[in-house]
């Protein structure tokens, strides 16, 4: 029996050929005009379910990210060939890059990833450029207390004026300074949601230069006699072009504007946050963090010292050693001194 | 028409040929071993908090040269990536050329160090593993490699202390910070550091992370998995592979003080190259630094670029001043085949010359 993590080979080949299946699926539906359904897709994430269980934890994660990105290369392989016709697919390589360029200019129909007004086409189009997006949402999510997900989704335009009202009133009664506090808290929630969807703006902006680029990329490559021959060029192309529009657009001062408002509406957003919590810490008579930040400076200050009170001691130690060290010399040359006048 | 020539059958083949080496390189990673990194033997000889510091075990039939050679890493991510693997080793690289090899392992600051600055950084954890060194060889002086931001650190060292440094190597370090190709310095200028570490108190490894992967999204979280999937049948490439997804994504938190004062006074204001930089409550000038300085830079460095390095040239008063041009990226320059053959060597040499 061969040495698998789940001890049985039969297994393991039933499992091969279960992806092989689907893969033949995904083979069929790829000569077929409209595919209903991205067989390719599917056997992913059945192949996903059925190994990352079991996997081991060096391995988990790159299995997720090998699985998710090959997902996002089978997806926009699907796209640049939906309509291919059976001799050529540069025919609907303009096609695609017109629905692209339409796409990224409407980006809250399609890139917003919980919007349900979006089309799947557009949605599997649009994934390759929420990856920086996703990325932010990843670490917010780590950072948060409230999940990156829920600040998000906090209603903001249909409410923004009702919500802006409200959150003018003064507060009234003995809770007042705590409405003032939650009320501001709920500004700041505000106020990162809006910069983030000057954010999200931001990068469908890009997504319609990419498609341009890739445009003028392939004019060029025309120009020169170069055809593409592979899904595999086609997507380092497209790879390519996105990186290079992201990397000419985030050098902007408005981009690093947009970076700056960003980390500090959350910021700002988790610094309410935490007074709150502080302040309700107090109240129970509990340790809080501007208390524990006092101490760690306090004990911070006095181990600088010791150590450098410890190293002068070392130092003074030394110097002491030394003269020992010279004084007895001098001892002994003035004895041996003595002994040879005698 | 556009220059695109996929037929179908062609298409199918190639999206098979792609199912298969993912479904074959899945088994791979399902027998993955447990990942080693830091592969040279070593022993940790002072401790200091949450630093360690190693040396390096001699190779044998190297004899050892007489001037000990301190390696500082930066902050930011793990110092083994100067020791990921049998075949790709920095380490390894300079005990072959006969240095005496230490390394300054910084730890995982928790919010317990929070409050812990350049200052104890720089004239108290890296002054004192110098003063251990010097005293166990009863030297004055000893070699430093600093490594990124390591280097910057070890230049601001060097310059305050510049009897107990007989040789400087600085290495893909960043000295000017406002140099037109760099990204980093361009996201961070509007940034309100102060509220970004009174929020936070150290500033979370992620939050760099992503800080990093940000500057080639495309690439860095997306291609890079797809040409993957081209290696994942070859075992060893795929150790290869998750050891250095590992040490990409080991980032450690940083100090919150340390990291306000880096942001602030070299992002920022650009203080060192400007030359009004002052570290605890010495001022630090880069004319006070007057031994010979090898400072290698990487041209198609994405995170410190070689400009930014450059900048060091004319800035000392080092009379032995060389530049090593590396034709490759940042992290290249410690893992690459080409690395290994050019760069190790070559600081070795340098410093066997002067030493």
């Amino acid at each position: 029996m061969m040495d698998t993590p789940f001890g049985n080979t039969d297994w393991m080949e039933l499992q091969r050929k279960y992806w092989q299946t689907w893969t033949d699926m995904g083979l069929k539906a790829m000569n077929q005009k409209n595919p209903g359904t991205l067989a390719w897709e599917g056997a992913l994430d059945y192949w996903r379910q059925a190994l990352t269980v079991n996997a081991p934890d060096v391995s988990k994660v790159l299995m997720d990210k090998l699985l998710d990105q090959s997902k996002l290369f089978m997806r926009l392989t699907d796209e640049f060939f939906r309509n291919a016709n059976s001799n050529s697919t540069s025919g609907n390589m303009e096609d695609w890059l017109d629905t692209v360029q339409k796409t990224f200019a409407n980006p809250f129909t399609g890139f917003i990833a919980n919007s349900n007004e979006q089309t799947e086409v557009m949605r599997r189009m649009l994934a390759f450029w929420e990856l920086p997006f996703d990325n932010w949402q990843r670490i917010v999510s780590s950072l948060a207390l409230v999940p990156g997900d829920a600040l998000f989704n906090i209603p903001h335009e249909q409410v923004k004026d009702k919500l802006q009202q409200v959150l003018s009133a003064p507060g009234l009664g003995y809770t007042r300074e705590e409405q003032t506090q939650y009320q501001d808290l709920l500004r700041q929630g505000l106020q990162y949601q809006s910069t983030l969807r000057d954010y999200m703006q931001f990068f469908s902006s890009l997504g319609i230069k990419s498609a341009e680029r890739m445009r003028l990329r392939l004019s060029e490559l025309s120009t020169k006699g170069s055809t593409i021959e592979s899904a595999r060029e086609l997507y380092d192309l497209w790879v390519s072009c996105c990186e290079d529009i992201y990397a000419e657009q985030v050098m902007t001062p408005e981009y690093a504007m947009l970076y700056g408002r960003l980390i500090n509406s959350l910021m700002a957003f988790k610094h309410r946050m935490t007074t709150i919590v502080d302040e309700s810490l107090g109240t129970l008579n509990m340790p809080t963090r501007a208390e524990l930040r006092t101490l760690q400076d306090r004990l911070q200050e006095t181990r600088r010292e010791n150590k450098a009170l410890r190293h002068d001691l070392e130092t003074l130690r030394e110097l002491v050693a030394t003269l020992n060290i010279k004084h007895t010399n001098i001892d002994t040359d003035n004895a041996a001194t003595a002994v040879i006048s005698n | 028409m556009l220059p695109i020539n996929i037929r179908p059958d062609k298409l199918s083949a190639e999206m098979l040929d792609f199912s298969q080496k993912l479904s074959k390189g899945m088994e791979n990673l399902l027998n993955a071993k447990p990942i080693d990194t830091g592969v040279s033997p070593k022993e940790a000889v002072y401790k200091e908090d949450k630093l360690v510091l190693y040396r390096y075990h001699a190779l044998p039939d190297v004899p050892k040269k007489q001037i000990p050679l301190l390696i500082v890493y930066a902050l930011v991510n793990r110092p083994y990536m100067t020791d990921l693997q049998e075949d790709r080793s920095t380490v390894k690289g300079l005990l072959a050329t006969g240095q005496d090899v230490y390394l300054i392992d910084w730890g995982y600051p928790d919010q317990a160090d929070h409050s812990i600055t350049l200052d104890d950084y720089i004239n108290g954890y890296i002054d004192r593993c110098v003063d251990y060194i010097c005293h166990t060889h009863n030297l004055p002086s000893l070699n430093i490699l600093g490594i990124c931001q390591g280097g910057t650190l070890s230049l601001c060292y060097t310059a305050l202390h510049g009897s107990k440094v007989k040789n400087l190597v600085t290495m893909v370090t960043p000295v000017d910070f406002k140099t037109p190709q760099d990204m980093l310095s361009a996201w961070v200028q509007h940034m309100d550091v102060n509220m970004c570490v009174d929020t936070m108190g150290n500033v979370p490894g992620e939050l760099l992370n992503w800080t990093f992967l940000s500057l080639k999204p495309f690439s860095l979280t997306g291609q890079k998995y797809i040409n993957m999937v081209d290696l994942l049948d070859d075992e060893s490439k795929v150790q290869n592979f998750l050891r250095m997804e590992k040490w990409i994504f080991d980032s450690p938190d940083q100090a919150g003080e340390t990291f306000r004062q880096f942001i602030q006074d070299f992002y920022q204001n650009n203080k060192l190259i400007l030359g009004t930089l002052t570290i605890g409550e010495h001022e630090i000038a880069l004319k006070n630094i007057t031994c010979p300085v090898l400072n290698i830079y990487a041209l198609q460095d994405h995170l410190v670029p070689p400009v930014a390095s450059q900048a060091l040239k004319n800035k000392t008063s080092s009379a032995d001043y060389t530049e090593l041009a590396f034709p490759g990226g940042h992290i290249g320059i410690y893992v690459s085949r080409k690395a290994q053959k050019d760069v190790t060597p070559a600081i070795g040499k340098w410093l066997n010359v002067r030493s």
